[in-house]
This record gives structure tokens, sequence and C-alpha cells, in this order.
């Protein structure tokens, strides 16, 4: 890669704005928490969760977009634990700005820590889908993303939301497709804290969706691969 | 290590009661301007930015001068790692996090040998830390962008590590608050004083292309302004010394005024180069860190190896405090 003499994406953006905004890039000091959350939540998913991991292999050089069912907040945090050098410091969870990003110190930690970036559930705009889609081509990052748009209440995985085509379709960047089984039984939404229970994560081959156009039918195209993919990761 | 009381020197006394005054001037000048609708919004509201900014900078610059060697070794090093920080996101040296760390490492170890009061070590972080910034990115096996890294990690750990590290190992003086206090308020001032001459005077631009507000009347009166008084308080600061005769002080000034005026031309033609106005957004009506210290990154080196060419820092006082037998 060459040098780029060009100032951070948020340059000029005042700390609370920069902490929410889209555009972050991650510093010495954020690359630093990363990774200390990183060892934490790896103990924490070893001793608590006695995490099994396989697919390891179809994992790619980013950038890359990994998808999983929605259940748990386990969910997430079991798919950053699992990710690991250049991957793992690219990675950017694509966290609900309602519930992650609410309050400053929770964005600080979302963004320090977790290295989130907030999606406004019912109100992204298409300005904010064409700069994650330009930054995860350009950066080369590698986002962590939940096409169902929310934790499933009963366990049972729904459809795939088209906001995942409209990030990949007509690109090259690989969907990397996952299934988490035990996420629900350990922490499902009504429970406030999480209680220990074996986490299985199948990571499965990666699905293209270069071949779609970047329109509406493309982007339900891809989510229905994604979906497949993922669905048939459970079926095994 | 000998300690002196915080307010033992009159120019300290005098540099303090003298910023507290021209501070509550300040205020009282732009309330009347307020009250009397003089000047346009903007300027009034630049002004009130400015000026507030420097109600919160000044004790946080002459606070830990007052409070002690370590407390300013412990800012100075803050300092240095706040402008990295701007400095590296601005120029985009931040996307190769391994140069950045070891700019840090430099910055943290030329404080160190500051506060260990071991000169040797100082002067040999220059060398060295260049050295591992040349070879610490070899290993990644990736050429394509090696020369601009490693010039920027060079330049930053110049400037904010080795540069600005200057300004910590003058602690080690017994008398160390007058010089400090000089220096951090008459580059502050030297910025003011071109603002002021520049919009009293006004006519040709300094360097258009770089800073095209700077006009060469703000220049050529901020120089004066800083020649003097630079010259005047070291004259009291440096009596008795062989560095006190006119053409010395004189000389002193001129070097702290035009060192003031380069530091903060040159973050002009970085900000111009790379194409931004401010290089961050921590300081109301000055932009970043960098925006308001510029000034002293070329000064702090300059000015201690002019002291230490006369009179020295820390001579006859116990070296290697912590590392030391």
């Amino acid at each position: 890669m060459e040098f780029d003499l060009r100032p951070a994406r948020d340059h000029g953006l005042e700390g609370a704005d920069r902490l929410k905004s889209l555009s972050r890039e991650r510093g010495l000091g954020s690359l630093i928490l990363g990774r200390a959350w990183r060892t934490v939540l790896r103990g924490y998913m070893r001793a608590f969760h006695r995490l099994e991991v396989t697919g390891r292999e179809n994992l790619p050089s980013p950038p890359f977009v990994i998808v999983a069912n929605h259940s748990s907040h386990l969910d997430a945090l079991t798919l950053s634990a699992v990710l690991r050098g250049e991957a793992a410091r690219r990675a950017h969870s694509l966290a609900a700005g309602d519930t992650f990003f609410t309050s400053t110190l929770g964005s600080a930690f979302a963004a320090y820590a977790v290295n989130a970036l907030p999606i406004w559930r019912k109100r992204t705009r298409p300005s904010e889908i064409a700069t994650l889609r330009e930054r995860l081509v350009q950066d080369r990052l590698v986002y962590i993303l939940f096409p169902e748009g929310t934790r499933c209440r009963d366990g049972v995985m729904a459809g795939f939301q088209p906001g995942i085509g409209a990030l990949v379709a007509g690109t090259e960047v690989p969907v990397v497709p996952c299934f988490l089984d035990g996420a629900f039984a350990a922490w499902p939404p009504t429970r406030k804290y999480p209680r220990p229970g074996k986490l299985r994560l199948t990571i499965g081959a990666p699905v293209r969706a270069q071949d779609l156009p970047s329109t509406r039918a493309g982007w339900e195209e891809t989510a229905q691969r994604c979906e497949a993919a993922v669905r048939a990761l459970a079926a095994r | 290590m000998i300690r002196q009381a915080a307010f033992d020197h009159p120019v300290t006394v005098a540099i303090v009661g003298a910023t507290a005054g021209v501070l509550a001037f300040a205020g009282l000048v732009i309330g009347v301007m307020t009250l009397l609708g003089r000047g346009t919004p903007e300027l009034r509201r630049e002004l009130w930015l400015r000026t507030g900014s420097w109600c919160l900078l000044l004790p946080l610059m002459m606070g830990p001068v007052l409070l002690g060697r370590e407390w300013v070794i412990g800012a100075v090093t803050l300092l240095g790692i706040a402008c990295l920080r701007e400095f590296d996101r601005a120029t985009g040296l931040f996307r190769e996090p391994l140069v950045t760390a070891i700019v840090v490492i430099g910055i943290l170890a030329a404080n160190f040998a500051a506060l260990d009061h071991w000169y040797g070590f100082f002067v040999a972080l220059w060398p060295l830390t260049v050295g591992v910034i040349t070879i610490g990115t070899i290993p990644l096996d990736r050429p394509a962008g090696y020369v601009q890294r490693t010039a920027l990690g060079i330049l930053a750990y110049m400037l904010f590590g080795a540069g600005l590290a200057h300004l910590s190992f003058m602690t080690n003086e017994p008398g160390y608050r007058p010089i400090l206090l000089m220096l951090l308020t008459t580059v502050a001032l030297s910025d003011v004083a071109a603002f002021t001459f520049g919009k009293l005077i006004g006519g040709p631009k300094l360097c258009p292309a770089t800073s095209p507000n700077k006009s060469i009347s703000g220049a050529l009166g901020a120089l004066t302004v800083t020649t003097i008084l630079v010259a005047t308080l070291a004259s009291f600061i440096f009596r008795g010394t062989p560095m006190a005769q006119p053409h010395w002080l004189i000389l002193f000034g001129l070097m702290v005024g035009i060192g003031a005026q380069a530091g903060d031309l040159m973050l002009s033609s970085i900000k111009r180069d790379i194409g931004i106005k401010d290089m961050g957004t921590i300081l109301p009506g000055h932009g970043g860190v960098l925006d308001r210290f510029n000034s002293l990154l070329l000064v702090a080196p300059a000015a201690f190896h002019f002291i230490q060419f006369f009179v020295g820092f820390g001579m006859g006082q116990p070296a290697r405090l912590i590392t030391g037998p």
C-alpha cells in the first residue's frame, strides 16, 4: 500500500461527533484499546462459553463482510473475538446507533474498544450507505453485520434485509456467512446479563455478489444468497 | 537537586502578574467593544473566543511551571503526544501505527532522559530514535510508501519529541521557572502581536500562498515586540552571566522572535500542502493544540542551546537521578 498524504476521513469533527461518525478512522490509541478489548473478550469466550470455531480457513484477507444470525449481544462479541491480525484491526461492527451510541460514554466505548460504527435503524440515509460502501473497498475494511436487522426474540432466524446488498452488490468484496449456535440460550434478549453456555461458530465459504447490480433487485438477491448460505450452515 | 520556591525569582512574579493583568485588560476592552457595538460581530466573536481560550490555556501552561519540574515534564510529554496525534491524523501517518508507536516511545524516552537529568542519553536519543524509525518498518517487507512514512516519522519525532523535550530538560536548572515562563509567554505574545499589527497596519502579505492572513507589518511588529521583551526579561534572568551583554540578549530575542514565526509558517506550510485549515478542533478560536503551540516547536531547542552555550542547564546538579548508581 503506497503512502497516502491524506488527513483522516474524520478530520475536523468535534469529539462527540467523531465518535458517531461513519468516517471515523482508527489511530494508535484505538488500536491499543481494541487489542486489549479483544484479549479480554477471547479470555471471556474461552472461560465462560468454551467457544468452538470451525471453518476459520474460510476467512479471506480484507476487505470482506462477515454476516451471521442474530439472537444475542454475544453474536457481535463472538465474531469480533474470532478475527485475527489485520482483519481484526480493520474490523468494524455495524451496531444499532439507538442502542450503543446514545450516551457519550457508551459511544466512546463502542467507538474505541469495539470499533463499532452506528447504523440508525429506519432512518439510514443513502449517503451513509454510500460512505460505508466506499470505505469498505477503499480502506479495505471488515464489517461485522447482522442482516436480520435486530436480535430475534424467539431464537428463530428471521429473513435478511437487503442492506447487505447495498454494501457489496457489484463489488468484488466477499461476504463470509457464519452461524452461531448457543448464543440465544446463553444471553437471550430477555436477560440482562449472559450466563455461561457452550457457543459454536461455523464459518462458511465466502459468498460473492459482483455479478449483481447495485440496484434494489441486486441488493435483495445478495441478501437472499447470504441468508441461504447462513441457513445452510445452520442445517449442518 | 536544588529546588526553589515557585515565586522566588522576581521575573516569575512579574510575568504571572502581567499575564493576569493583560487577560483582565483584554476582557475589559472586548467587553467595552461589545457594549459600544464597535467592530464587526465576527471580529468580536473571534476576540472573545481567543481570549476565552487563553484564559484556559495560560493557567494550563503556567500551572505546571509553577508546580515543579516533574509537572513540567509531564505536561511537555502530554503536549508532545497531543501534537503528534494531530500531526499524524492530518498527514495520514496514523495509518502507519508502527511508526507512530516508535515516535510515541521516542517522545516518552526523551522526556524520561530529561526527568533523569541524563544529558548523554537525551542527546543520543536523536540519532537512536531516527535509526529505529528508519529500520522499524523494514521487517514489514512493504517498501511502498517507505520514504514518506519514515520521513514523516522523523519529522514528528524531531518536532514533538526531541524538540519539545528541550523544555523538559530546562527544568534541571533550579532557576528554570522564569526562563520557561519567558519563552511560553513571549512566544504566545508574538502570535498576538503579529495578529494585532497586521490588523492595525495591514500592507503586503508575508507569504500569501503559505499563510494568506500574515502581513509583513505583522511579522516585523511581532519580531520587534518579541525581541525587545525577550531581551529585557533575559537581562534580568541572566544577570551576572556571560550572556548578559546587550548584543547577545538582542540576538537571543531575535532568535526567539524568528523561531516563533518560523514555527507558525512551518505549520501553515504543512496545512496548505495537505489542504486543511486547522490541525484540530479542541481549542475554540485557535483550532488544534498544534495551531496554538506551533511557535514553540522551533524556539524550544534553539533557546535551549543558546542558553546552554553561555550558561548551561543543571550545571552542578546531580545527574542520572533515576538510572544512576
